[in-house]
């Protein structure tokens, strides 16, 4: 069983305007086999806390841990933690103009085998349209350049299709569901629920309980100011569904400014 | 390069009548030794070569200690250093009357055809210094006759690879005459080794009679200091497809130029060039629209790695008269370190008015949150970088028409990265 643990995060951005604090001390834990769900308003630090985990340049660790397996993650970069087992699935994935879909997934399979032992094409390709059918993507998906001119809905399927095809450990799943008509937030959902098994977990971000009607979660945090203020199981999703963000903060008696309350 | 004879005119007189050669190239070498003590070195924009060693090593001497390795030959012409070249013509080729010759044997059997085009339209030996020090020196080559009406279906392969341990200076030169409304593909492969800095001075001339059609496709490793000239001139309707990949590793001074003289002539240009380590690529491409109804279009991408220098220069000129003529181009540099040197400098220059032009150019870096995507799925920096570099100059790579030519550039294209990051990455 693998573990993935935040300990008492803080994490600062850098840009050129601000030195902003963002994450306040979040913690959070958990095994391979389940599913994890964040919610919380937006500005909170959500996709910092992805983003973080997953070891973009951009965020600084001001205090506290990631660790993977009993192992700091912390000075990693983002190469080597996604070898150990870790995949984000972002919200605004890059276009990458003359590498085709299909090149850049088994350049990021053979990333993770001896040098002398890259996938078969016939592997490859076999693993390849299994996955399409499970997304409903058309197999000429495969050929066109990496997310170039693809629209949202594509580029968020696109990402559960490289999700499929790499097999991580544990899988980041920022706003996933963002921009998704219900119909292709169910064949996301469909494409998460098939990587369910005791060797996979995953961290689902989202703004919204819907998502969570399609998958499941074991467990439900809430953030709320930079940090997680509450967890629970999946009736946590629900209630927060009927109270509000606002109503859960009044309950836990916190001193946070929701962004979207004027 | 050094103002002082290279040589004297007795012991130039010696070289040539050593070789046989004809009165009248004896002729030309004399005249040249002195153009070039008179000529001023070549301008190219942007780029300083003067402290470059372009005329290092002896022309008329080599020392026999020579030992190159032969290679098996697949191709048609293979030419070792300044050794005589190995011609062997396909069936096709000798059916249909082509000519392919060594340089010496040529100008005997083809006095005409040197008269009127070597060293007179495509590249003039008047032009400048380097030009000149080439008519001079100028110590082997080949000579291609493709007659009228003649369309090869098979490419014709020339392997052309420079032996610096003779201390000889390289002045090698390629002639191609494509007669009238003839058709071919040229697969050129230029190589040297780096065992001494001994400097090349190659000239290529390509003279596209009425109506030929010429595929020229080049892909160059040299790993010394060279200037390196392909000059074409093209007569009423011919068409020239020019596909270059500049992976040399060596200071080269490149000079590409097409004369579209004849009217309705065409040219398409279009080269990949990759610069590691701490050399310097200078190139300058450069399309002169003469005749009426010509178009000519440039597109370059290069890449620069570590401390190298690449300079790209687009010139197009349409001159008075050209009516109705086209001239575009594109350069775009990608720099993949902070002490990368390089430029993209397009120049148009128009005398008419009844034309279209125009111009793109680009220096960038590497898009941070394009590698930051690749390698969040687990590549390596080194491979997410060359797979960005694969994407940027795949514009140009998916323009080239033989399937051969474009996987054997891919190939030198990743080889040539790979052992550009291996330095870098030792050298971090």
């Amino acid at each position: 069983m693998a573990n993935l643990t935040v300990k008492n995060l803080h994490v600062r951005v850098d840009d050129e305007s601000e030195h902003k604090e963002i994450l306040k001390g979040v913690n959070l834990s958990m095994n391979s086999g389940e599913i994890h769900a964040i919610m919380g308003p937006n500005g909170t630090g959500k996709s910092t806390l992805s983003e973080t985990i997953m070891g973009n340049p951009r965020y600084t660790i001001t205090e506290g841990d990631i660790i993977l397996n009993g192992e700091s993650l912390l000075g990693k970069p983002v190469d080597e933690r996604a070898r150990a087992g870790l995949f984000l699935g972002m919200q605004y994935p890059a276009e990458i103009m003359g590498v085709t879909n299909a090149e850049f997934m088994r350049s990021a399979i053979n990333a993770r085998r001896p040098e002398d032992n890259p996938i078969s094409v016939r592997a490859f390709i076999k693993e390849l349209d299994k996955n399409l059918e499970i997304l409903d993507m058309n197999e000429k998906m495969a050929e066109r350049y990496l997310n170039q001119g693809f629209s949202g809905g594509e580029k968020k399927r696109n990402e559960i299709l490289q999700l499929l095809m790499i097999k991580p450990t544990f899988a980041i799943l920022d706003e996933i569901d963002s921009g998704l008509d219900i119909d292709a937030m169910k064949v996301v959902a469909k494409g998460v629920n098939s990587m369910r098994s005791d060797d996979f977990g995953a961290l689902i971000i989202t703004h919204y309980e819907r998502l969570l009607d399609y998958i499941t979660p074991d467990v439900v945090h809430v953030m709320m100011g930079g940090k997680v203020v509450k967890s629970g199981n999946a009736s946590l999703a629900t209630k927060l569904e009927d109270e509000g963000y606002a109503g859960l903060r009044d309950e836990l008696g916190l001193d946070v400014k929701l962004t979207d309350e004027e | 390069m050094k103002k002082q004879p290279f040589t004297t005119a007795a012991d130039l007189k010696a070289f040539s009548q050593a070789h046989h050669e004809t009165a009248a190239m004896t002729a030309i070498r004399m005249t040249a030794l002195q153009q070039y003590l008179d000529l001023p070195l070549a301008e190219f924009p942007k780029i300083n070569y003067r402290r470059w060693l372009l005329d290092e090593g002896q022309p008329f001497v080599a020392n026999n200690t020579s030992v190159v390795a032969q290679q098996p030959i697949t191709v048609n012409v293979d030419q070792q250093g300044t050794k005589p070249a190995t011609i062997k013509l396909s069936a096709e080729a000798q059916a249909t009357g082509v000519v392919v010759l060594d340089f010496f044997t040529a100008q005997a059997q083809y006095p005409e055809l040197f008269a009127k085009y070597y060293m007179t339209l495509a590249l003039p030996k008047s032009a400048h210094q380097l030009a000149a020090y080439h008519a001079a020196s100028v110590n082997s080559g080949v000579f291609i006759y493709v007659p009228q009406n003649v369309k090869l279906t098979e490419p014709l392969t020339l392997n052309f690879q420079q032996d610096t341990t003779t201390g000889q200076t390289y002045v090698h030169h390629v002639l191609l005459v494509a007669g009238e409304d003839s058709d071919l593909t040229i697969l050129e492969s230029r190589q040297s080794d780096d065992e001494q800095v001994i400097s090349g001075n190659i000239v290529e001339e390509l003279i596209l009679e009425q109506g030929a059609h010429v595929h020229f496709t080049a892909i160059d490793r040299i790993q010394t200091v060279a200037y390196l000239a392909r000059r074409a001139y093209l007569m009423k309707n011919a068409r020239l497809d020019w596909a270059l990949g500049l992976m040399n590793d060596g200071d080269i001074l490149s000079d590409f130029n097409t004369d579209l003289v004849g009217e309705g002539s065409h040219t398409e240009f279009k080269a990949v060039a990759i610069a590691t380590g701490s050399q310097s690529q200078g190139v300058t491409t450069r399309i002169t629209n003469y005749g009426q109804h010509t178009e000519g279009n440039i597109l370059q991408h290069g890449v620069i790695l570590s401390d190298a220098t690449l300079i790209f220069n687009g010139i197009g000129h349409i001159v008075r008269g050209a009516r109705d003529s086209d001239a575009q181009q594109e350069n775009r540099v990608l720099m993949l370190s902070r002490t990368a040197r390089g430029d993209a400098n397009p120049i148009l220059l128009i005398d008419e008015n009844d034309v279209r032009a125009g111009h793109a150019a680009s220096v960038g870096r590497v898009d941070q949150s394009q590698m930051y995507y690749l390698m969040s799925r687990g590549l390596s920096k080194d491979v997410a970088e060359r797979l960005v570099i694969r994407g940027f100059l795949g514009s140009v790579l998916a323009e080239i028409p033989s399937a051969e030519a474009r996987d054997a550039l891919k190939r030198t294209i990743e080889r040539k990265l790979i052992d550009g990051q291996k330095h870098r990455d030792s050298a971090e």
